[in-house]
């Protein structure tokens, strides 16, 4: 049976937009099922046209890693996400924090589905690899 | 070593090599080598992890200098 990874992912930042993408990648690659699940904060990533930003004071300096990462061939979250799509890697956004964000089907980024979260930790249950970001 | 293919991904920071050798790997035939060439410091547990995670067979690594070359045959 294919092994399974689900990843929670909580906040917005750039930095937690990259470590799901990372990750859910290099399962992808390894041949295991991805599901992410974007809750709270985390849902603005899965919305069209979002562009994250470094946590707090630090989100002055997100040209600067961007410019840093395209220098060291390392792709930005936009390219990651296309990257994840092609591999199979599942999103979800929270049908709950959709409600409290205010954020509709139509907002989401194409290929993101909606998901409750007794249909996320049924898939969570028997998956390996659980992570929370 | 003998080899089929090589890929390059000299430059490419983890987990693009992984990535990268995975699509390359789909393209192979079974019996097949590819030889992967990478200048990325984890790639040098990371390929083992893959392989052994995959199914492929890692059938040798040499390193020149800050390179190295990995040799992975396909299941």
């Amino acid at each position: 049976m294919t092994e399974k990874m689900c990843i929670v992912v909580s906040e917005g930042s750039f930095d937690k937009a990259m470590m799901p993408l990372m990750l859910g990648t290099t399962g992808a690659s390894m041949g295991m099922e991805v599901h992410v699940f974007y809750t709270f904060f985390g849902l603005k990533l899965m919305k069209k046209g979002n562009k994250p930003k470094l946590p707090g004071m630090m989100s002055l300096f997100t040209g600067m890693i961007r410019k840093k990462m395209v220098k060291n061939k390392i792709p930005l979250p936009e390219e990651m996400m296309k990257t994840a799509l092609d591999l199979g890697v599942n999103f979800y956004a929270c049908s709950t924090s959709m409600t409290i964000m205010g954020v509709t089907e139509a907002d989401l980024q194409k290929g993101v589905k909606v998901l409750g979260a007794s249909a996320f930790l049924n898939m969570a249950a028997d998956a390996k690899v659980n992570l929370f970001i | 070593m003998n080899k089929d293919t090589t890929l390059d991904t000299l430059g490419q920071s983890c987990p693009m090599p992984i990535v990268m050798m995975a699509r390359k790997v789909k393209e192979m035939k079974s019996g097949q080598v590819l030889e992967i060439l990478s200048d990325d410091i984890g790639a040098k547990d990371d390929m083992p992890a893959w392989c052994s995670r995959t199914g492929n067979q890692l059938i040798g690594t040499e390193q020149e200098g800050k390179i190295f070359k990995f040799y992975v045959k396909i299941k």
